[in-house]
């Protein structure tokens, strides 16, 4: 129960966490390509501009002016910022900030219009390394060549700072998205697991357990307060039942007790008084075995009020108790356990059990007999078998004889109430062991599978 | 002729009786007179409150489900009051595991409802004897020429070793606390094998038959005598079997 939870918090943390991370590094992305595309339209806005003011020039005075601000334009510019060169058509560089003519721009379009634009990267940075431009070069009226571009370069720095920036921020929005997502998933998950708590203790058998206070006015808290109101439902229900039984003990036994009391004063023989008493006491004891058998059933599968029961000792204690009297009525009752096998129980309820069985095959076997009591660790469980080599059972009786007041119908003369094995039958539930009565060749068999605990 | 107590106080021993049926209430004082001690009875849980805190008695006997209470909630306030008694709680509520119940709250003993006379008077006198008889810490126990060691958990009968297993022993011990006195079968479960139902076998009195021919055997007479179908006196004095109840 407790991984199932983890995973579920494993996922509902990832798919949140998944969730912030894809939002946010889509932003960022959308936020880089906006960036991007404004610088770009920056500086083909500068472009535009250098050209439109070339074109204005070149308006005037044709080549001698260009010259001029391309010579006026150079002293001021890197090339590392902007190139400019203009050259006559023999290949002399009239003006400009570079050297020569790029070998492998062709000059391309109409004047000054400010398309078609060429990229292109020249070894002119500092150390040669090479600078990526966007500008022009055309071939200008009487075969002049004018080129003029402008360096990507501060639109690269900033998009290379940006990147610089993004990676970190976005390893640190995951982390976060993570931290976000986990803290989400707990206080989500933890407001379950409230639930789920309560309900394992519920499940142990715990009734009146209960969430504590405050509880939130949302969703969580309306499911509290349903769980709640089913929980007080339960247990007023499980408290009616308990006060049923105990107030039927009370007002038959105290009667009973009043008969009991009486039988002494009457005025007659010894041996009626004595089968009176007798009688009252079978009757208590059918009583008890049905308020044993449903308060067993009552605390089915619950966990309070059991502890570790050393099986194996329990066993020897009661074959010590019905040993010498199955050596007077000549009968084998053989123990064979291994030491020290536990299970989580109630000593009293367990002796009874075994009690009731051995009860039963000395009262169905005949001398000469053997009563066998066995247990065997197999697996997670304990098998305890009781087999011995009396008249067994009735094939058809077999399915039924764990229900109340069924008895075969060859012992009828026997004496018994027909609870013994629904007692049986009912504690063993209470303790989770599962029941069987497998097809024996001889006698009567039947196996007891306990959940064995674990020594830890 | 009530039973006369090993060591008889100069007062008789008083003992309080909180229960509400009338029938179970004259039984309860009847068999507390039998055993020459001086019955008190109240009707409810508040006045078996007051009562017990007000006086000092020797046995508190209990009911359960009493107007007002439950006399296993009892336990607790009578110890904190300070009382000594010892308490026999006698309940409707008679399942094994209502019994168990009862004495981990702190009962010294309980007894279901419907009850034998003759049980009923076991019980009490046990109980009056534990008050009287604080401790047998004594190492050493003996009947005339029986003597059982405690400690070593050896029976002797004049010279001979009387050889017992260690149920057999847990069994003496048991007769011997209560020497004199009639011990039921129901006693010995629940006090030597520690089971509170009843078996519909009669085991125990295998058992008890076994270790009476055994000392019988030793001592050349009886030892433990069986009493009307009520249960058994340990008696290693006692020359022949007795009537121990009135008439």
């Amino acid at each position: 129960m407790r991984r199932l939870a983890g995973s579920a918090s494993l996922r509902v943390t990832l798919a949140i966490a998944a969730g912030i991370i894809v939002i946010s590094l889509s932003a960022m992305g959308l936020q880089y390509r906006v960036t991007a595309r404004a610088l770009d339209a920056r500086q083909a806005e500068l472009l535009t501009a250098d050209l439109d003011a070339f074109a204005a020039t070149y308006q005037q005075r044709r080549i001698p002016a260009l010259r001029q601000a391309i010579d006026f334009r150079s002293r001021s510019m890197e090339p590392g910022e902007a190139i400019y060169l203009l050259q006559d058509r023999t290949g002399v560089k009239l003006a400009g900030n570079i050297g020569g003519w790029p070998v492998d721009i062709t000059p391309v379009g109409a004047r000054f219009d400010p398309a078609p634009v060429l990229h292109y990267a020249l070894p002119l940075g500092p150390g040669g390394e090479a600078i990526r431009y966007r500008g022009i070069a055309r071939e200008l009226p009487g075969g002049f060549r004018f080129l003029t571009a402008r360096a990507e370069t501060p639109r690269e720095a900033t998009l290379a700072g940006l990147r610089r920036v993004i990676w970190p921020v976005a390893a640190g929005l995951v982390a976060l998205a993570l931290l976000a997502g986990w803290l989400t998933s707990r206080w989500v998950l933890g407001r379950i697991a409230r639930v789920n708590r309560l309900a394992d203790l519920v499940a142990a058998g715990d009734l009146s357990a209960r969430l504590p206070e405050p509880r939130s006015s949302d969703e969580f808290g309306l499911l509290e307060t349903h769980v709640h109101a089913m929980l007080d439902r339960i247990e007023a229900l499980n408290r009616a039942t308990q006060r049923l039984s105990d107030t039927i003990a009370h007002e038959l036994r105290t009667p009973l007790n009043r008969l009991l009391q009486r039988i002494r004063t009457l005025d007659a023989p010894a041996p009626q008084k004595q089968a009176l008493e007798a009688e009252i006491h079978a009757t208590t004891r059918t009583f008890n075995a049905l308020l044993d058998i449903s308060a067993a059933e009552a605390a089915s599968g619950a966990r309070p009020g059991l502890v570790p029961v050393d099986l194996s000792a329990l066993m020897a204690e009661v074959h010590d108790l019905y040993q010498p009297l199955a050596e007077d009525r000549a009968m084998a009752l053989t123990l064979d356990a291994p030491p020290g096998l536990q299970v989580l129980g109630e000593r009293s309820l367990i002796a009874q059990l075994l009690s009731n069985l051995l009860d039963n095959a000395m009262k169905f076997c005949r001398p000469g007999d053997s009563i066998a009591m066995t247990l065997t660790a197999e697996g997670d469980r304990l098998v305890m078998i009781l087999a011995d080599t009396g008249p067994g059972l009735p094939e058809a009786q077999r399915a039924e004889i764990t229900r109340r007041f069924v008895r075969a119908e060859r012992d009828r003369d026997v004496a018994g109430h027909g609870l013994g094995l629904a007692l049986v039958q009912a504690i063993a539930t209470r303790h989770g062991a599962k029941l069987t009565l497998p097809a024996s060749e001889k006698g009567f068999r039947i196996e007891i599978a306990w959940p064995k605990l674990s020594r830890d | 002729m009530p039973e006369t107590d090993p060591t008889p106080p100069r007062l008789p021993p008083r003992i309080l009786i909180v229960e509400d049926d009338t029938e179970a209430g004259q039984a309860l004082c009847a068999a507390a007179r039998d055993l020459g001690a001086d019955p008190h009875w109240v009707t409810t849980y508040p006045e078996g409150l007051a009562a017990a805190g007000a006086d000092d008695f020797r046995v508190i006997v209990f009911d359960r489900m009493l107007p007002g209470g439950d006399g296993i909630d009892a336990l607790a306030k009578i110890r904190a009051a300070g009382s000594t008694a010892l308490v026999l709680i006698v309940s409707a509520l008679g399942r094994a595991a209502n019994k168990i119940e009862g004495l981990e709250k702190g009962a010294d003993d309980y007894l279901a409802k419907p009850f034998d006379p003759d049980e009923l008077r076991a019980r009490l006198r046990a109980l009056l004897r534990r008050a009287t008889i604080t401790v047998l810490d004594n190492d050493l126990v003996s009947f005339g020429e029986m003597e059982i060691r405690m400690k070593a958990r050896t029976v002797h009968i004049g010279a001979t070793h009387v050889p017992v297993s260690p149920k057999e022993f847990d069994l003496i011990a048991f007769f011997a606390a209560n020497a004199g006195a009639v011990v039921t079968r129901m006693q010995l479960l629940e006090k030597v094998w520690n089971l509170h139902f009843d078996p519909q076998t009669n085991v125990v009195d295998v058992h008890v038959g076994r270790l009476r021919r055994k000392l019988e055997q030793a001592a050349g007479r009886p030892v433990i005598h069986t009493e009307r179908g009520a249960g058994y006196v340990f008696d290693p004095q006692r020359a022949a079997p007795m009537d121990d109840a009135p008439a």
